[in-house]
């Protein structure tokens, strides 16, 4: 007789990832920094308190300009992407299919990549940071919303079609309203991301808050770095509960006929004057845009020699890292919360953990861990880890949240303990929405291992981000091929291992968080 | 005697959804509850099975007042509840559902041994037998199976955990008549002693077979009577509205 695995083994396994990164971890540590890393964690309660204002106003300029530009190249992108609109407007399908393919490079490379390039491209320019993000992040919403799109019921928009309507106002009148609140709220997920991708550049010599913490911490100024850390914390805390009130009010069932649009509208006019001064503040010069831009010239970058690489070494340094960070971000907020579920008083605080693990960049997690570790592979994976298990844990306990608490209650009715019931119960219903979330994450990781290559971790960022801050031209273009294929591979991969796990799946009325739900949809369509 | 209520109250907004309740079960005890929507018998399931700690009051388990603690979840293991939305996880198999009435005394490694692999498949099986279900049915998902069928399989999570009150909780109300009828004679074999019985129903009309019947209205005990002494007048009167 065959058996069914419970859902719930998928949050359990990959926990045993913690196994072998604990067997390596006292071959990596050394001997000082122990006191380095005290003090840095007592400056938390003492931070200097004349914060630098102005660095976080820049971050927050760059993640405004490039998440409204992302947004705008990602809807029109996105709809243009569909071959229903492509088919309705112009006639043909082919389009859309082509432009797609074409929007798979910018989505395949990391916004730090972007960075380089574009630094090497236009100089140092405040629009680098900008355009850095705004590109691969367009790219991002365009697929999200063509997904979303394509797993619409087209029957009314038939309908429409059929009664004599004109193709683009039947489009919009169908269409439209069903894509807001997915595209709402996943438009206040990529505001979040945006904020966390503008202090990343900065790390990286992009200005802002990044480029304050970085200095800090290398100096050891741990309470200016932590006055940098606190503001940071309250502007992410205060976007994300701003986020997620919209969200409530806007995605309720009860929202009155208009009052959605007209607060939107609202909205978009406060963030656009918003832009003005942003601007100012960033002193962006658009005539940078026209040019001239410094290409590098093809002999330069077309040299057999570039394509000699370790290839097998480099690549599989890669997947290494994304595995471990992968797996151990994945089972950490389950475990982390099983453990600790009995104690009421421990929640608060995890969910404080969480909230810095999101906001501290993952390279200035590496630094901090290279305090007690020797550079190599496992301060970048543990550096990763952490900062996408404070992403995934917020997903998570949301997730969590929406469950149906009854089977729970009746398991503790019947005197099973807390932390069984939680485990047999909630945590079987959540899991294999958790596990689609947490292929896209590993996806999404993989793209992330640029950043932390410079504790040493191998693979192929390391070599690209020294190659293309060198003006290395004839190793850029073969790193940067295989590199894309690799991401490219990676989301193919994540992506049937979604469609797998949600097929599988019958939903049973169960609530999933909105970001999750507009994931799955998008998977399941396009099976 | 198995259980024991003395003086429960359980406060609500307008009215206590419990007032002054005592009550006693024995062994092999056979007991229906009956009162109109909003009376007091979910509460009262609830307090039983100590998912709700009334305000004052105390409830007797063997003769030992229940605390919370430890010593309330031993007791707990003992109280099998079948709810009126069986709350099972819908995730799971049924031979993975059965085995949940084994996870308050199961240590955690065949809790989690439980989750992929076939775990006490004798007793499961018998179990199902025991609810009239198909063994072969042991590997499949609840999800697949039909509101009937899950009940039964709400039932057999019951025996498994061995409990020795069993309480249901309006079993009947979405179900059939032919269906109720055979839940219902299956619940009355399953409480005989050792095991006591308490469900709360809305039907008057299906009382055969109790040992007693208890009337709730407002929150407090109307009568507690075999159900031949029981007449249309004090039914009536336990059903009448507020106003008349």
């Amino acid at each position: 007789m065959g058996y069914r695995v419970a859902p719930v083994l998928g949050l359990i396994l990959p926990a045993f990832i913690f196994l072998p990164l604990l067997a390596l971890l006292p071959g990596a540590l050394h001997g000082g920094g122990w006191p380095l890393i005290v003090n840095f964690l007592t400056a938390a309660l003492q931070p200097s308190l004349t914060p630098n204002l102005k660095a976080i106003a820049i971050t927050l300029a760059v993640a405004l300009w490039s998440w409204l530009l992302s947004m705008a190249i990602g809807l029109l992108a996105g709809v243009l992407c569909s071959p229903t609109v492509t088919e309705t407007l112009l006639g043909c399908r082919w389009p859309a299919g082509t432009l797609r393919r074409v929007l798979a490079l910018p989505r395949s490379l990391h916004e730090l990549l972007w960075g380089l390039v574009l630094l090497q491209v236009l100089g140092l320019q405040p629009f680098v940071a900008v355009l850095a993000i705004a590109i691969p992040y367009g790219a991002l919403v365009a697929r999200v919303v063509c997904d979303q799109l394509e797993s619409l019921p087209l029957a009314p928009f038939n309908a429409l079609r059929s009664a004599g309507v004109p193709g683009f106002a039947a489009l919009v009148t169908t269409l439209g309203p069903s894509l807001l609140p997915g595209a709402l709220s996943y438009g206040g997920y990529r505001l979040e991301c945006a904020l966390r991708s503008a202090t990343l550049l900065g790390v990286f010599g992009l200005g802002g808050v990044g480029a304050d913490l970085r200095l800090s911490l290398q100096s050891l100024q741990f309470r200016e770095a932590w006055s940098s850390l606190w503001m940071l914390a309250i502007v992410m805390f205060l976007l994300e509960q701003g986020i997620a009130l919209l969200r409530r009010r806007w995605l309720q069932p009860g929202a009155w006929v208009g009052q959605r649009g007209r607060e939107l509208v609202l909205l978009l006019v406060v963030l656009g004057l918003l832009l003005f001064p942003a601007a100012q503040l960033l002193d962006l010069q658009w005539q940078v845009l026209l040019g001239p831009w410094r290409w590098p010239l093809p002999n330069e970058v077309f040299q057999w020699s570039g394509w000699l690489q370790p290839w097998p070494q480099l690549v599989a340094g890669t997947i290494l890292l994304t595995l471990m960070a992968a797996l151990a971000a994945f089972a950490a907020p389950p475990l982390l919360l099983l453990i600790c579920w009995p104690w009421a008083w421990l929640q608060p605080l995890l969910r404080t953990l969480g909230l810095f693990a999101r906001l501290l960049p993952p390279p200035l997690t590496a630094l901090l861990l290279l305090f007690v570790l020797k550079p190599g592979l496992l301060p970048a994976a543990l550096a990763l880890a952490f900062h996408n298990a404070g992403i995934l844990g917020r997903l998570f306990l949301e997730g969590l949240d929406g469950q149906d608490p009854r089977p729970e209650l009746a398991l503790k009715a019947a005197g099973v303990s807390s932390r069984k019931a939680l485990l047999m119960a909630r945590y079987n219903g959540i899991a294999t929405s958790y596990l689609a979330y947490g292929a896209y994450r590993a996806d999404v990781i993989l793209r992330e291992t640029v950043v932390v290559g410079l504790v040493g971790a191998g693979g192929l960022g390391i070599v690209l981000v020294e190659a293309l801050s060198s003006f290395a031209w004839a190793e850029v273009l073969p790193v940067l091929v295989v590199y894309a294929g690799l991401t490219l591979l990676g989301e193919e991969l994540a992506d049937r291992y979604r469609r797998f796990l949600l097929l599988n799946h019958t939903q049973t009325g169960g609530s999933l968080p909105p970001r999750l739900e507009l994931l799955a949809r998008g998977a399941a369509k396009r099976a | 005697m198995i259980l024991e209520l003395r003086g429960i109250v359980v406060p609500g907004r307008q009215r206590p959804r419990l007032n002054n309740l005592n009550l006693q079960l024995n062994r092999g005890e056979r007991v229906a509850l009956l009162g109109s929507s909003g009376a007091g018998k979910s509460t009262l399931i609830a307090v039983a099975n100590g998912s709700i700690i009334p305000f004052s009051g105390s409830v007797f388990w063997h003769g030992e007042e229940a605390n919370s603690g430890r010593r309330k979840q031993r007791q707990q293991a003992l109280i099998g509840t079948l709810w009126q939305d069986l709350r099972l996880v819908q995730e799971l198999s049924v031979q993975q559902s059965l085995n949940c009435g084994r996870l308050a005394i199961w240590p955690w490694h065949l809790v989690l041994l439980n989750l992929f692999m076939p775990l006490e498949t004798k007793e499961c099986s018998q179990v199902l037998a025991e609810v009239g279900l198909d063994p072969n049915l042991l590997a499949v998902s609840i999800k697949q199976l039909s509101g009937g069928q899950q009940q039964r399989v709400a039932l057999g999570r019951l025996l498994r955990q061995g409990a020795e009150l069993l309480l249901a909780d309006e079993p009947l109300a979405q179900l059939d008549p032919h269906l109720a009828a055979r839940l219902l004679s299956l619940l009355l074999e399953l409480g005989t002693t050792p095991r006591a019985l308490l469900i709360s129903l809305h039907r008057p009309d299906l009382l055969q077979g109790f040992d007693r019947v208890l009337g709730l209205r407002n929150g407090e005990l109307q009568f507690d009577l075999k159900p031949n002494q029981l007449n249309s007048q004090q039914i009536e009167h336990l059903y009448a509205s507020d106003q008349s």
